[in-house]
């Protein structure tokens, strides 16, 4: 009765280490790893030999195969890093040669870093949605909200979007406020492809809201664009935020799991 | 190992699976034991090693996974077989004739375990 328990001790402590193994793998092989490794250990204890030694070296051999597979699974997914750093690296060729070329263009370290930092957490932020459901709308979708909300995060570091005295508070509502309600959405849809065309009607409707009080307000009046200029900015950002809606509800149409991801 | 591959070299540890498949489907267990017995005791494969191969096995059409199926010699719980694929039959079968052409190799030299260990 003792070996039992002891036997089902050492199987729940071999579960805990297939843990290590990466999610992928350890839903394809875990159980019937588990399943091997307990019917070694039943055929050790029915012998009568040693467990201890024998545990010993399973749970290191194991481990050392999880290491492996662990290395792997990075190696598959060096690929995309470097090619977002790649296209990160061309992107900011631009402000560079404009740097040099471009009268009044005049980019410091600091811009660069933050900007080369924002457009790498884009791409890795679209490598690592895009990635989770294979099909095409749902990459289209995540490709347009995510390039869209990086010009919008761009126009404003650059200059900002509403001037005024009250240029600071609306800026951050117009600009933060509708990345924070996306962000927000985004993780309550769980990135699921309904979920997620929500989250980008909302981001739509805070925009307008936004861009109607400070219009209404005046916030920007005196500026050479005001109103139209930032009237049809606003639209343009609506009408691919409601795009990018649309195109994320076809993919929760297109999936035979409807909403779920792969 | 890509697919297409079947006449590359094979590592100790698949020839040592395909050669427990190729006589019938087998669990991980199963394999385990069958390749203790053909390698008399002297290849040992843990389960990290055993199912890291299966999977690079798998993904190079070498072996598939069957249906789950209860082992009549062992308990009720249902288990994951293996099998081998056609792929794997090739592999194996090019790998054995390897082998042999070794074997044919050592013969013509008149060389022997034996005497090699002895540095004859």
């Amino acid at each position: 009765m003792a070996r039992d328990g002891s036997l089902r001790g050492l199987r729940s402590a071999y579960a805990l280490l297939l843990k290590l193994y990466p999610r992928s793998y350890r839903e394809r092989f875990g159980e019937p790893m588990l399943q091997t490794f307990h019917d070694l250990l039943r055929e050790r204890a029915a012998e009568g030999r040693n467990l201890f030694r024998f545990t010993f070296w399973m749970f290191a051999e194991t481990l050392a195969a999880t290491l492996r597979e662990n290395g792997i699974m990075i190696t598959l997914h060096r690929k995309p890093l470097v090619r977002i750093v790649l296209v990160t690296v061309l992107i900011l060729i631009v402000p560079l040669v404009a740097n040099q070329t471009v009268e009044g263009f005049d980019w410091g370290l600091f811009d660069f870093v933050v900007i080369g930092a924002v457009l790498f957490g884009t791409g890795l932020a679209y490598h690592l949605v895009a990635s989770r459901l294979n099909a095409i709308t749902y990459r289209v979708a995540v490709g347009l909200a995510l390039a869209a909300a990086f010009v919008l995060f761009w126009m404003n570091a650059a200059a900002g979007i509403i001037g005024g005295p009250n240029e600071d508070l609306a800026n951050l509502l117009y600009v933060g406020g509708v990345l924070a309600v996306g962000f927000i959405g985004a993780l309550l849809a769980r990135l699921r492809p309904r979920g997620m065309a929500w989250a980008l009607f909302a981001m739509a409707l805070t925009q307008a809201l936004v861009a109607g009080v400070a219009l209404a307000a005046g916030w920007g009046a005196g500026e050479p664009v005001w109103p139209w200029g930032f009237a049809i900015l606003t639209g343009i950002f609506v009408t691919i935020w409601v795009g990018s809606a649309l195109l994320f509800l076809r993919a929760s149409r297109d999936q035979p799991m409807s909403g779920e991801l792969a | 190992m890509a697919k297409g591959t079947s006449s590359a070299p094979l590592t100790p540890a698949v020839l040592h699976i395909l050669l427990a498949l190729a006589t019938q489907d087998r669990h991980g267990y199963g394999i385990m034991k069958q390749v203790e017995a053909d390698s008399r005791e002297k290849v040992s494969m843990g389960p990290g090693t055993l199912y890291g191969s299966i999977r690079r096995m798998i993904d190079a059409g070498l072996i598939r996974e069957s249906d789950k199926a209860i082992d009549p010699a062992m308990d009720d719980e249902r288990r994951v077989y293996y099998a081998i694929t056609g792929i794997g039959r090739e592999a194996l079968a090019a790998e054995l004739q390897r082998y042999r052409e070794v074997v044919a190799v050592a013969k013509r030299e008149r060389l022997s375990a034996r005497g090699l260990a002895h540095g004859a």
